[in-house]
């Protein structure tokens, strides 16, 4: 009587709604997140399987390598390098993107391409510009003077985490642009219109109306970049797969080379768990300003 | 919001001194983001002695489009986009039949805790994969799922689904209740009237996130690089990615067959660009 009752109840509905959705994600998804955990506290043979509780050894072991603390400086680098860049730039195309003139929705239409092309794909390609004989680039370089004799890009370590920064910015760009744009877009006009009145120059109407109205979408956008930008493992992997030796891996690409290169789980347990806590507290704070910026439900 | 700032020319002479920069900024722009798909159209249409000239050439000086033919000849390409269009649709498919209900669990019924439901979404959807490929490693060679592509269908289907509920359940919103609520009167049950009444008046939501799994699918790369090992169950982008992995890299190859592979994904992804953003960045971007 009661079971039948709670069926014909919308949260009896809903509950049947989600159930399946919920299984699926607590079985691929949240039950791994467990299995990691218990991994990094467990001695992990090569095979994946927990052989016993070792505590913090896992963590002991990473903490005690100089290398780990490198990679997670350059993990921080890495990531505040690249989304301030990427902000700019794409604060940069908006501004100009939203500048009524013919041929703009061309121009928007083109700067979308990096960001709907497939990242290892572009990669890729990349890798081929990057070409110290045959590529294009560093010809381009050369004939425009721009560089007397630009670096072999991916052969040493500093010119090779230029070289992955750029391509992970450029990939990160078109959506910075395209929100802020949006952003932009949705300034009421009379705003503007009241500032000149006001007799305001330009660099006071963007600093005074323009930036504090897209304080949000910059917060949520900057959030988001920082996520993926974090996560960015196509780009480093396919270009220099962290090399050469780990000189351009950051903590995403290091967890994947320590699993499946090295073999030692459990290493790479106690740091994937550590980038899960930088990354709930990044998603937290993304969730939260999502909310604040009047997001949905 | 279209137009928003065309209405803003009063004063047309300052317009035309803005414009004097714009142009050029916007052209080096231009030609900086899209220098890489020009290298990658270049050398697709180079013949080899080109590809390895230096210095090398901007533009080819003798076309060769057989490059196109012959990467199907010479690598198992059929295979690859085969494998990547089960994947993709295979994802696509377990995403919908998992997202629909959940979306519209969440966009239109009233439950307890839904707050708490929505911002966990939010949150898991930014969950990086590289944290559980270590344990999803270990679940998938239990199920004995290793080196197929069923383990790449789960894999991508799951790790869209979150973002697919949120995209989905947005659309869901803005259909007014009282379309559904005429049909509940007139006799159809709930399941008829989201499939025969919401569904349809939702469509373009639909295939929004249709697009969004297939594209995320298709492009995915980490999944596969672990869980697969043959060569016939390759898809595309780590199929391309063995190229490379060669003594000599035939890069005119591999340039034609990445022009083909992004080809259909670029093509979709203009259709969703501006969902994708509106759904990304939340109430603030809405004009």
């Amino acid at each position: 009587m009661q079971k039948g009752k709670f069926w014909k109840t919308e949260s009896g509905l809903a509950f049947f709604f989600l159930l399946p959705a919920c299984v699926f994600l607590l079985l691929f998804m949240f039950y791994p997140i467990v299995y990691v955990i218990l991994m990094s506290f467990f001695k992990v043979n090569k095979l994946g399987d927990l052989v016993s509780f070792s505590g913090l050894a896992n963590f002991r072991f990473m903490f005690d390598r100089p290398e780990f603390w490198q990679i997670i400086v350059r993990s921080c680098v890495w990531t505040a390098s690249a989304v301030a860049v990427k902000t700019g730039i794409g604060l940069v195309i908006a501004l100009l993107l939203n500048v009524d003139f013919r041929g703009r929705k061309v121009a928007r239409s083109l700067v979308i391409i990096p960001w709907a092309s497939s990242v290892p794909i572009s990669a890729m390609i990349w890798q081929w510009t990057y070409n110290n004989d045959f590529g294009l680039l560093n010809h381009t370089l050369r004939t425009l003077r721009i560089f007397g004799e630009p670096p072999i890009w991916l052969a040493e370590p500093r010119p090779a985490f230029f070289a992955n920064l750029w391509v992970d910015i450029w990939c990160g760009i078109p959506f910075m642009a395209l929100v802020f744009l949006a952003g932009l877009q949705a300034i009421p006009q009379e705003l503007y219109e009241a500032a000149e009145v006001d007799g305001a120059t330009p660099f006071a109407k963007f600093r005074f109306v323009t930036l504090p109205l897209l304080s949000s979408v910059l917060t949520v956008a900057t959030l988001l970049s920082i996520l993926w930008t974090f996560n960015d493992f196509n780009v480093i992997y396919v270009l220099t797969g962290g090399g050469p030796g780990t000189s351009t891996d950051i903590l995403i690409t290091y967890i994947y080379k320590y699993a499946f290169q090295y073999l030692r789980f459990g290493p790479a347990a106690a740091m994937a768990v550590i980038t899960f806590v930088i990354l709930l507290t990044v998603s937290i704070l993304y969730a939260r300003s999502y909310f604040k910026g009047g997001g949905v439900y | 919001m279209p137009g928003a700032t065309s209405k803003e020319g009063g004063c047309t002479e300052m317009r035309r001194r803005n414009l004097y920069f714009v142009y050029p900024l916007i052209v080096f722009i231009l030609l900086v983001l899209l220098f890489p798909f020009f290298v990658m159209v270049s050398t697709a249409l180079k013949p080899l002695e080109e590809v390895y000239a230096t210095p090398p050439h901007w533009i080819p000086r003798t076309i060769r489009w057989a490059n196109f033919s012959d990467i199907w000849v010479k690598y198992p390409m059929g295979a690859y986009f085969k494998n990547s269009f089960i994947v993709a649709l295979g994802a696509t498919l377990v995403n919908m039949a998992f997202c629909i209900p959940a979306a519209y669990a969440v966009a239109r019924l009233r439950f307890r805790s839904k707050s708490f439901i929505m911002y966990l979404i939010l949150v898991v959807q930014m969950f990086s994969p590289i944290i559980v490929v270590i344990s999803l490693f270990k679940i998938i060679a239990r199920l004995g799922l290793l080196n197929t592509l069923l383990s790449l269908i789960l894999t991508n289907s799951v790790f869209t689904l979150t973002f697919s509920i949120w995209l989905l359940g947005g659309y869901f919103r803005n259909v007014p209740k009282e379309i559904e609520e005429a049909a509940l009167i007139d006799g159809c049950t709930r399941l008829q009237a989201i499939v025969r009444v919401l569904l349809p008046v939702a469509m373009p939501g639909v295939v929004t996130t249709i697009i969004y799994t297939f594209i995320t699918a298709w492009n995915e790369f980490m999944f596969a690089l672990t869980f697969i090992q043959s060569m016939d169950k390759r898809p595309l982008t780590l199929g391309l990615y063995n190229f490379i992995g060669r003594w000599t890299v035939q890069w005119q190859y591999l340039m034609a067959a990445a022009l083909l592979a992004l080809l259909p994904v670029v093509i979709l992804f203009f259709f969703i660009e501006r969902e994708l953003v509106h759904g990304l960045a939340g109430g603030a971007v809405k004009g």
